[in-house]
């Protein structure tokens, strides 16, 4: 017969506050029909630690998913690098075996198809880093953002695409060289992609803040419309889907991924016509 | 007063005059997924698909499992009624009914109440 002692029924609380708080719910408690206050309490805990089991059962389900997802998109887009590369080598000979005149419409299928290719092989690169992006914020090191930035900017000569200016002091962070790579050379890139100006015009400036850095992106670009400020971080998401650039909405994604896995943010000011601020932040060690 | 009544073994179902769905469970009442299907069937059958404010008296509920709490919570309860108002004058009620509307979060307005009259006030509201 089940011992209902005011002793006996508080220890039983006490041990199950222990089994909740070491994330053990595989036991409940009695719970009498006196309907009184220790009843009460015991019928919260069991309830309590019935929705706490369901949600991390749940969060581990959806952790197992995504990992599989994102190993599923990591192999097909790295089996799908090789085909593509073969097709890219077969329209350049086919090129050059037809030799055809310029403007032609020969000429013209020739120059889409090749579009279409460096397009889809941007879709797979991009696909392949979001792929890493995650692990991408694992392996930190100290990283001087402004020797970063200054390398980016050499290495592939955005100097002659734009003006690029760094205004203030840019820290030097504990973050994954790559992944803070990846940030300031698909930033950049972006800003120049999508300027409307004769000359495309960035400002990189940062802001010590308590617990972190704010870094910021200022561009003289056309600006993004309310409706699209968060939807551009999400992947392939475009404001223009078009083939005119060859944009695949997957950098933006990439960024945020990178920056959030680090425990960072990262979000947009703009107004239509008058440019964007990127701003993210990187936190201190 | 009432104009329609149901009632299991362990609920009772009816409208009042006032056009008010009210649910009263009896003495040591536990609600399973399984008596919580068949009480928004009755329900459904009482308010002939047009949903009313419900006031619903826990007090003697002693236990709800998860799956019903769930389900009281969801769509197919929320075709019943309109606004809902808990009835918690027992201490495991009153846990029922505060984690019901934390952890559950039903979709439709409901309240906890101690006071009937209170209940009834918002409800008509």
């Amino acid at each position: 017969m089940t011992d209902f002692s005011d002793d006996k029924r508080l220890n039983a609380i006490l041990d199950m506050i222990g089994r909740i708080a070491s994330l053990d719910f595989t036991e409940m408690l009695e719970v009498s029909e006196e309907n009184d206050m220790v009843d009460a309490i015991s019928l919260g805990l069991n309830m309590l630690s019935e929705e706490l089991n369901s949600q991390v059962v749940d969060k581990k389900i959806l952790h197992e998913v995504n990992a599989k997802l994102e190993k599923f998109a990591y192999t097909v887009a790295h089996d799908l690098k090789s085909p593509l590369n073969s097709q890219a080598g077969l329209i350049k000979l086919l090129e050059l075996t037809l030799n055809p005149d310029p403007n032609s419409d020969i000429d013209e299928c020739i120059t889409k198809l090749k579009r279409m290719n460096e397009k889809m092989k941007s879709l797979v690169e991009g696909v392949l880093s979001y792929s890493l992006a995650q692990s991408k914020a694992i392996e930190k090191e100290e990283v001087d953002l402004k020797e970063l930035v200054e390398e980016v900017i050499e290495i592939d000569n955005f100097n002659e695409k734009a003006d690029i200016e760094i205004r203030n002091e840019l820290p030097v962070v504990f973050f994954n060289r790559t992944g803070a790579t990846q940030i300031v050379r698909n930033l950049l890139d972006n800003a120049i992609k999508y300027s409307n100006k004769t000359r495309c015009v960035i400002n990189i400036e940062s802001e010590e803040k308590n617990k972190h850095y704010e870094i910021r992106f200022i561009d003289n670009g056309p600006g993004i419309p309310p409706e699209y400020q968060e939807k551009i971080f999400q992947l392939f998401n475009q404001i223009d889907p078009s083939l005119k650039t060859d944009s695949v909405g997957i950098g933006l994604a990439t960024i945020k991924s990178i920056i959030e896995a680090s425990g960072g943010k990262i979000w947009l000011n703009s107004k239509q016509g008058e440019g964007s601020t990127f701003i993210f932040t990187i936190n201190k060690k | 007063m009432t104009n329609s009544i149901r009632e299991t073994e362990k609920i009772k179902f009816w409208i009042g005059d006032d056009h008010i769905l009210n649910i009263e469970c009896k003495p040591k009442t536990t609600m399973t997924i399984e008596e919580g299907k068949l009480s928004t069937k009755l329900c459904l059958e009482l308010v002939q698909n047009e949903p009313l404010p419900l006031l619903c008296d826990l007090t003697n509920v002693v236990k709800m499992t998860q799956e019903c709490r769930k389900h009281f919570a969801g769509h197919d309860h929320a075709k019943v009624f309109t606004k809902c108002a808990l009835l918690i004058n027992s201490p495991i009620s009153k846990i029922i009914g505060n984690f019901f509307l934390g952890a559950n979060r039903p979709l439709k307005p409901t309240r906890l109440f101690t006071n009937k009259k209170e209940a009834l006030k918002w409800l008509k509201n």
